[in-house]
């Protein structure tokens, strides 16, 4: 018992980077719970089935970030005791301004992959760590809503401006994505999890005298190079479908 | 935790790119050019020669580009308007002013020297940079008129090359003779 508790304070340690303290004392009761089911049960037993969810953080932006908004569904199917295949579903627009200029890119994305296991949990209980791979695939429009012109000489003083906004529809672009994250079942049935996701852009309608400065579910695109950054903050409620001996 | 370095070391990859600052136009960045100007003399063909107190001043400023405000120079690059598709200056030549006692008074001063208006015609275009930098202009078909004032200290003008385009500021752009 008191082996199970540090184990699932060592999950909570990972969990306490989320803003969810709240949850926290819930937390303590699903142990009790799933303690009390694994009494009962003389053979190890895994739940298998689907887990529906959707993430928080995309949420939470689209009331607080101006220029954001965005929503996404999430979904993975247990396979095996390990592994999981798993997607995502979303849509985003983003405006992005910087001095010389202010766009806005909007559309849709799809990611599917898999979702590996990583943690080697104690009797009777179902977190995570893992590790999981996507290809994603977006359409997306891109809007230049104004700029003016960089000059570094002021001599004049007012630049050109852009008065009329120019639309870039029917762009799509590809990736591949890694990601590594954690979840938790804080109640029976439902999770939260947080994951870190890098990403390479395989590849992207660039449009003619521009380029995709945001790319739904890829984010952010840097001057650098094709490599991309994100994050998700899930919540997931388990249907479980059967059980298997582990 | 030491049961997962691929963590730490994904944490640090994505803080690595996440703080990269891409936002900030570097100011070694070649954006909107200014057009480059020689001044040859006109009796010895291809020999540079030197405009002495020269002083260019945009039509409607109150104030010389400050880089050619009263210099003895044979090349200049002066700012075209990015709204407009001309721009017209005012070269001055032997730039003077005796301010007749009254330093503080500009009514009463004689402006000495010999003042040519010279236009520059184009067709600005809007090109991406980067979303840092945003856009900058080129000018294109770019040619020159001089306004005959009957003294013109200024002879021909000629576009460099073939290629009427401003797009940098590598290269003069116009070849003038005095």
């Amino acid at each position: 018992m008191k082996n199970r508790l540090i184990s699932t304070l060592r999950i909570s340690l990972l969990l306490l980077l989320m803003p969810i303290s709240a949850l926290a004392q819930t937390e303590k009761d699903s142990v009790v719970v799933s303690s009390d089911v694994a009494k009962d049960s003389i053979r190890i037993t895994n739940r298998y089935g689907l887990r529906l969810g959707g993430d928080l953080s995309k949420l939470a932006r689209t009331l607080l970030e101006e220029g954001y908004s965005g929503f996404e569904i999430m979904g993975d199917y247990r396979l095996t005791r390990r592994l999981y295949i798993a997607g995502e579903l979303g849509t985003e627009e983003k405006t992005t301004v910087t001095n010389n200029l202010n766009s806005t890119a909007s559309g849709s994305y799809f990611k599917a992959g898999i979702d590996y296991n990583t943690y080697d949990n104690w009797f009777g209980m179902e977190n995570a760590i893992y590790a999981g791979l996507r290809l994603g695939a977006s359409t997306f429009k891109q809007t230049i809503n104004s700029f003016t012109i960089y000059n570094t000489d002021q001599y004049w003083g007012e630049q050109f401006s852009l008065t009329t906004p120019i639309e870039f529809s029917g762009l799509t672009a590809l990736w591949t994505e890694f990601i590594v994250g954690i979840k938790a079942e804080v109640l029976p049935n439902l999770y939260v999890g947080i994951n870190g996701q890098l990403k390479i852009l395989v590849s992207d309608d660039a449009p003619s005298n521009f380029e995709n400065v945001y790319i739904p579910g890829y984010n952010k695109t840097f001057d650098s190079g094709r490599f991309g950054v994100g994050y998700g903050y899930n919540i997931a409620y388990l249907i479980p479908l059967y059980k298997k001996e582990k | 935790m030491n049961k997962y370095p691929f963590l730490f070391l994904f944490i640090g990859m994505v803080l690595l790119f996440g703080c990269e600052r891409d936002d900030i136009c570097a100011e070694n960045t070649p954006t909107t050019p200014n057009a480059i100007i020689t001044f040859y003399d006109v009796a010895n063909q291809g020999t540079l020669k030197s405009v002495a107190g020269l002083r260019v001043l945009g039509e409607g400023q109150s104030s010389p580009v400050p880089t050619v405000n009263v210099v003895t120079t044979d090349s200049i690059a002066i700012p075209l308007r990015t709204n407009m598709s001309e721009t017209t200056f005012i070269f001055h030549q032997n730039y003077s002013v005796d301010d007749n006692g009254t330093p503080d008074d500009d009514s009463d001063d004689i402006i000495g020297g010999n003042p040519d208006t010279i236009t520059i015609s184009y067709d600005p275009e809007e090109i991406y940079v980067s979303r840092a930098c945003g856009f900058k202009t080129i000018f294109r078909n770019f040619s020159i008129t001089l306004l005959d004032d009957g003294d013109n200290w200024i002879q021909t003008f000629a576009n460099v090359t073939d290629n009427l385009t401003i797009e940098n500021e590598e290269q003069a752009h116009i070849n003038t003779t005095h």
